[in-house]
């Protein structure tokens, strides 16, 4: 279980990180960018929280999850260019 | 077995968290939009693929391991695409390249600045001048300096 709490804490650091960007990234792709990592360092939060809650519901929320996260994704790519393709 | 089970899928969970720091590094170091693009696409979905399989050996079941098969080939699929969007969409909205500010093939390697490359040539041209200056009054006092090295030759002669 020490292996999954050093692994939470990498993963709460590169959300941090990734917050640094959207905040100071210098254009939007970069937030745009940064915002699609954060989505993904969610997604392990969420794995290792339920590994550690021992949760039967983790796997559910995930398969959702990812799923959003690819229609963020691709709509924030989509709003970058004001709806042209 | 379950010891086993518990060894690697803590190895895998490390793993797949390294990768995912190594992603977010990039996006904090790397100059430019693209190749942020590029690092985020790549340690972002490996870790994530790895991490995921490591909880599934740490907590073994069908269900679970069915899920989490779902998960990583939607994550494997789904990543990329994104990442590829969102790059298509930069070059689309003209987010600048990042100006490379040294080139080792042009001029033995000086350093360029953006917006002072004018300024570097005309140093350029002015030392290459400065060069051929000295150059032509080297050979001015050699042209100088070989008659009066003739002379003195030449004189006994002709008197002579």
């Amino acid at each position: 279980m020490i292996g999954v709490d050093v692994a939470i804490v990498i993963l709460a650091l590169a959300c941090l990180v990734s917050t640094y960007r959207i905040l100071v990234g210098p254009s939007e792709a970069d937030r745009a960018n940064a915002g699609d990592l954060l989505f993904f360092g969610i997604i392990g939060l969420i794995a290792l929280f339920g590994v550690r809650a021992e949760s039967p519901f983790t796997y559910d929320i995930l398969i959702v999850a990812t799923l959003v996260g690819f229609l963020s994704a691709i709509s924030l790519a989509r709003a970058l260019t004001r709806g042209k393709r | 077995m379950n010891q086993v089970l518990e060894i690697l899928g803590t190895t895998f969970i490390i793993l797949g968290a390294l990768l995912f720091a190594s992603g977010a590094l990039g996006l904090v170091r790397f100059p430019d939009a693209y190749t942020r693009v590029s690092s985020v696409g790549t340690a972002g979905g490996i870790g994530i693929i790895l991490v995921i399989a490591g909880t599934v050996l740490l907590t073994p079941s069908v269900s679970n391991v069915l899920k989490a098969v779902i998960v990583v080939a939607l994550q494997l699929a789904t990543s990329a695409i994104g990442s590829i969007a969102i790059a298509r969409s930069a070059y689309l909205t003209g987010v600048p390249l990042y100006k490379q500010l040294f080139n080792d093939l042009d001029t033995d390697g000086h350093v360029t600045h953006e917006g002072e490359t004018d300024r570097y040539e005309e140093d350029i041209d002015s030392a290459n001048s400065a060069d051929s200056a000295d150059g032509a009054t080297g050979s001015a006092d050699v042209a100088e300096s070989t008659p009066q090295g003739h002379e003195p030759h030449k004189n006994p002669h002709s008197t002579a």
